[in-house]
């Protein structure tokens, strides 16, 4: 009797747990195909008339195509920049010593518990301005991809278990530190490299203040986050609901299907990193 | 003994491997920590020459800055009813996960995705859930009843609530996760020991599971608090830190003094009082992390 009791209690805490879960997000998807006028007064759960015609609008009239475009350009750029310096870097600290290594460890130690956030936001704008990297997609990218602590700590836990005696046998063989890099362990560590793929992908599309700071001098350069908002902030707000609302399910429909189909990897990635960093 | 120069062109090849997440690192983490350090002693607006000014902004955020201290205050309120909701809900969540049956597997990715949208989007979406005239959630609760009156959610006594609940929305999945790892690295065989003893459940949770998961609990924890100080997109895109700076955080006021937006009090950046308040903000920070570790590492010698 106690037992039927404390089943039913679990099931219905893990009913109302998915109903919050999910329900912003289905009044997102939903609200994305109603009319401006239903999103302003109310109505059903499901749209009266499904207004496809809002993406439409939304593509072309508030320029989402580009806002998207940017969006794919800026996360792509951000997952290549980062597979690539946190990789090289990773096989260096893990397999070399090197003068100042204990201290740059220490380094990238200290800084991933120091919450940084936005106190670093207005130097790094004007290192970049200094750069002439304000103002462009490229530049963003770099600032997004930064110095990832993380992931070289997430690397080196995976370098560690691949066996020395590969590189070694290779170095023998006159193969060039690069060389054993590019051909031994790229391939072995592919595992730990998908993770930071969809890791620094997904910090990428969903950055907003960032994007913000380095979008005002070029507004053309904003990403779907900076754009959807900004339509808050827009003299005719009330006008724009439901493309604000379609703006938001395209900003979030996307990496939701990406999430659905490679979910064990967001949530293996989460715990190796917390666990090792 | 001279390097060969075969010698020199493998470590060539080391150092250029490493430089370009070196320059990254140095860029844009190690040189703006020094480039607070320097403007904190200075008055600067980001137009005119920075001012050297000594202890000048030092003295005025100790004695004069209200504004501050109230968003510090803000912030630990904040803190503290978010992880008060999120990790006890976590936890509750793991332990139902922990047990196999059908559909385990979807509830795990369901209440994990929000995790995986943006939060300052979705934080506008709430913004419009939770308006008090046309907003979603009080047309639901007017019509089934609950209500008879709008309740006015991002008003000045319930706007921290709301985005509590909020960041409560976004991270609990992240914890359950963490919290589910852990309870899996519990040896199964303890648990049978203690069935054969007649354990009951309560005495397997607080003898067996909570003590054992005692240094994940004490990672998952000062993560929570350190993802607590840097939420502030979605209180900016739902508050501002508004009404009445009801929901103004620390670092969404540190924000606004580098970048200000017409609704704060004032309207040119203060750059080197900024800097200044930056360095002060993470030397709190940093000791509130020493603290936990303390008291945390003190805790698990007396269980």
């Amino acid at each position: 009797m106690k037992k039927i009791a404390g089943r039913t209690v679990g099931i219905a805490f893990i009913v109302v747990m998915i109903a919050f879960t999910l329900y912003p997000v289905a009044y997102t998807v939903f609200g994305s195909l109603k009319s401006n006028l239903e999103l302003q007064t109310g109505g059903g759960f499901f749209p009266t008339e499904w207004k496809f015609s809002n993406y439409a609008e939304a593509f072309q009239k508030a320029e989402f195509l580009k806002y998207t475009g940017n969006s794919v350009l800026l996360s792509a750029m951000t997952m290549l920049l980062s597979l690539v310096t946190s990789s090289m870097a990773g096989y260096v600290v893990s397999r070399h010593d090197f003068a100042g290594k204990k201290a740059l460890m220490a380094a990238y130690l200290s800084v991933m518990f120091v919450a940084l956030g936005p106190i670093v936001l207005y130097p790094q704008y004007m290192l970049m301005k200094e750069l002439g990297l304000t103002g462009n997609l490229f530049g963003l990218a770099l600032v997004l991809t930064g110095g990832q602590a993380s992931n070289i700590f997430l690397i080196m836990g995976f370098i560690k278990s691949v066996p020395k005696e590969l590189d070694e046998s290779a170095l023998m063989d006159g193969a060039g530190y690069f060389r054993i890099y590019r051909s031994i362990l790229l391939p072995l560590i592919r595992p730990i490299l998908g993770v930071i793929a969809l890791f620094s992908f997904r910090l990428a599309w969903n950055d907003y203040i960032t994007s913000l700071v380095f979008s005002i001098p070029n507004p053309g350069i904003k990403p779907l986050t900076v754009a959807v908002v900004g339509l808050r902030y827009s003299a005719n707000a009330a006008a724009e609901l439901h493309i604000m609302t379609a703006g938001a399910a395209i900003a979030i429909v996307p990496i939701l299907i990406v999430y659905l189909f490679a979910n064990r990897q967001f949530i293996n990635g989460l715990t190796a990193g917390a666990v090792k960093g | 003994m001279k390097p060969s120069s075969k010698k020199m062109f493998r470590n060539g090849q080391l150092y250029a491997m490493l430089l370009p997440n070196l320059v990254l690192f140095v860029g844009l983490t190690v040189y703006p920590i020094v480039w607070s350090l320097r403007y904190m002693l200075y008055d600067y607006d980001g137009i005119h020459a920075a001012k050297f000014t000594g202890m000048d902004n030092f003295v005025r955020l100790f004695s004069r800055d209200d504004v501050y201290w109230d968003s510090l205050l803000n912030t630990l309120v904040y803190a503290c009813g978010k992880l008060a909701l999120i990790i006890p809900l976590a936890f509750l969540l793991a332990m139902i996960l922990n047990v196999p049956f059908k559909g385990r597997t979807a509830i795990q990715v369901i209440v994990f995705s929000p995790t995986i949208m943006s939060s300052a989007v979705m934080a506008l979406m709430f913004y419009l859930l939770l308006n008090v005239y046309n907003g979603d959630l009080n047309r639901f609760l007017l019509y089934v009843g609950i209500i008879d009156q709008p309740i006015n959610w991002l008003g000045p006594s319930l706007a921290m609530l709301s985005v509590v609940l909020v960041a409560v929305w976004g991270g609990v999945g992240n914890y359950m996760v963490y919290f589910l790892s852990g309870l899996q690295t519990i040896p199964k065989d303890i648990y049978e020991s203690a069935d054969l003893e007649g354990a009951t459940y309560w005495q397997r949770l607080f003898k067996i599971t909570i003590p054992m998961l005692g240094p994940v609990l004490r990672i998952v924890l000062m993560l929570a608090i350190l993802a607590a100080f840097q939420d502030i997109q979605s209180i900016m895109v739902m508050t501002e830190g508004g009404p009445l700076g009801q929901t103004q955080v620390v670092f969404l006021y540190l924000y606004q003094l580098f970048f200000p937006v017409s609704a704060s009090a004032s309207n040119h950046p203060e750059i080197g009082y900024g800097a200044a308040a930056s360095v002060v903000t993470g030397l709190i920070l940093g000791i509130i992390t020493a603290i936990y570790l303390l008291v945390s590492k003190k805790l698990d010698n007396i269980f």
